[in-house]
């Protein structure tokens, strides 16, 4: 009983408006919106375009980019996550020009500087339909 | 946006407790207590009433109807750390309007266990960035304090004097949490929470609240001759929220501070509280509120004595960093140190010119920008 009062690592909660970008991730391709109307490229998904509102298409990112910001978690939110300390939070930009938050993972991580190159990796969860979008060095 | 005729007229505070497990509601009648004690109000003439809190469900018709007020406005004041400077935004359009008299705004939060004392994360947080492990907040800050550091050259010890005076404001202010001196040493040696940002970065979670009271000049007149007057107020948004590679370094205070400084001059201002998350936050601030250029906020902060006895007084009673932060009632926190300086009122920590405060407000670190609310206000006391 002790056990199912552990915390678990956090998982999406995978909605109608998301379940495309989970599926897609499930298959190692990272997706972003392109607007319809406008052409702009957004992420987080979102069932309308920033600039002007108009509906999205989904299209894959190359999944490239360099890293824009980073900081090692001492502390994580979710104590589930106190295993990997310290986890390599990172902000990248993407090659089509749109900034995520993701995490740093891979052997060379610690030499981490502000522009590397990274490219996107997915790694397993506890949950096997759920594949997490990372990034490693390039 | 220019006000004429909205007036502070009181306040009250609860003692800040690390440990009270006491209920979030005692914590609301406490400062409502004290505020109606320094006005001489009776509860019949709280005609508006604001809460900002994290406890669920309180939203403000439970509060009001737990409270017993029967009142012709209610808020629920719900912006994160901004939602003190936006709930009296939002009060002193109702009293323009003629809506009532006299608000009541209050925030606050508790170790209360009988409530969630957080809320769910929101989808974007949950589904894109907690799945990933991050340090709450402190993460978040972190990258927008490790860009300013590498784009301007910014230092920690630049940093952290935001921090050793705020420190220095609160030895003398009894709601303050942390009392002992705080060196550049002591900034610079605690523990790394998520690198850049240190322990002596954050803030100390704790139960407490505030209240502001705030009324037409007419009615103000008939309370008190500390006449606060509110000058000029504005707010924005998710600024940059349709840009996709926004400047991290820069938050919705820029265009806040247009807004604020077409009304007043930075050189009638006689000290400022702003809000104090984190002291990379109110360096951010006072340079998107033009006292400085971006990226100069380092050296700004070298040239000037931030105590409330220098020549840029910067969270005269010791901010959240250190009085606390209990909860929302972070954002009401600021204000009411404005209020004790403009009547005179702040014992042991007094600036000795305090006609003119500016106090802003700030909440949510969203998803790859930096803040979701941003707002300031400035209140300026007339005999």
């Amino acid at each position: 009983m002790a056990e199912a009062r552990m915390p678990q690592k956090s998982l999406p909660k995978v909605n109608k408006v998301d379940e495309r970008f989970w599926q897609a991730a499930a298959n190692e391709k990272f997706l972003l919106q392109k607007c319809r109307s406008c052409g702009k490229l957004q992420f987080f998904p979102r069932v309308a375009c920033v600039e002007c509102f108009g509906e999205l298409d989904w299209i894959e990112s190359k999944g490239t980019g360099k890293i824009h910001s980073f900081t090692l978690v001492r502390v994580p939110r979710n104590p589930a996550f106190k295993d990997e300390v310290p986890i390599y939070y990172i902000n990248v930009i993407l090659d089509e020009g749109v900034i995520i938050e993701s995490k740093l993972v891979g052997d060379s991580k610690e030499t981490v500087r502000t522009g590397d190159r990274v490219k996107a990796v997915f790694q397993p969860t506890h949950d096997p339909a759920v594949k997490l979008p990372c990034f490693e060095l390039a | 946006m220019k006000r004429r005729k909205v007036c502070f007229v009181g306040y009250g505070s609860t003692e800040y407790s690390r440990k009270s497990e006491a209920s979030a509601l005692s914590y609301y009648a406490e400062a409502i207590r004290d505020a109606l004690r320094q006005t001489g109000l009776h509860k019949k003439d709280i005609r508006g009433f604001s809460i900002t809190t994290q406890a669920s469900p309180d939203y403000s018709p439970h509060v009001a109807e737990q409270l017993g007020l029967e009142v012709d406005w209610v808020l629920n004041g719900d912006y994160g750390g901004a939602g003190g400077v936006m709930s009296v935004r939002r009060a002193a359009d109702a009293i323009e309007c003629g809506h009532l008299d006299v608000a009541v705004l209050v925030g606050g939060n508790s170790f209360d266990k009988s409530v969630p004392t957080q809320r769910q994360l929101e989808y974007q947080r949950g589904n894109f960035v907690d799945v990933y492990g991050y340090g709450g907040p402190n993460s978040l800050m972190a990258l927008i304090q490790r860009l300013h550091m590498e784009n301007y050259g910014t230092t920690l010890e630049q940093i952290g004097k935001i921090a050793i005076a705020q420190r220095e404001n609160a030895l003398n202010n009894p709601q303050a949490l942390f009392r002992e001196p705080m060196t550049m040493q002591d900034y610079l040696s605690s523990r790394m929470i998520s690198d850049p940002i240190r322990l002596f970065d954050c803030v100390m979670p704790c139960s407490g609240a505030e209240c502001i009271v705030l009324a037409s000049e007419e009615k103000a007149k008939r309370i008190t001759d500390k006449l606060v007057y509110l000058v000029t107020d504005a707010e924005i948004s998710h600024y940059q929220v349709a840009n996709m590679l926004p400047d991290k370094t820069t938050f919705g205070q820029k265009v806040v501070g247009e807004r604020i400084f077409s009304e007043v001059k930075h050189s009638d201002i006689d000290l400022v509280e702003i809000y104090d998350d984190y002291p990379i936050a109110v360096m951010i601030q006072i340079e998107d509120l033009g006292f400085c250029r971006k990226g100069e906020g380092g050296k700004f902060v070298d040239a000037h004595d931030l105590t409330y006895k220098g020549d840029f007084p910067v969270n005269t009673g010791g901010g959240e960093l250190s009085v606390g932060q209990a909860g929302l009632a972070g954002g009401y926190l600021h204000i009411v140190e404005a209020l004790r300086q403009l009547r005179g009122e702040a014992d042991g920590h007094q600036v000795k010119k305090a006609e003119r405060a500016l106090v802003t407000g700030i909440g949510w670190l969203n998803y790859g920008r930096n803040l979701g609310t941003t707002a300031a206000l400035v209140m300026e006391r007339r005999k």
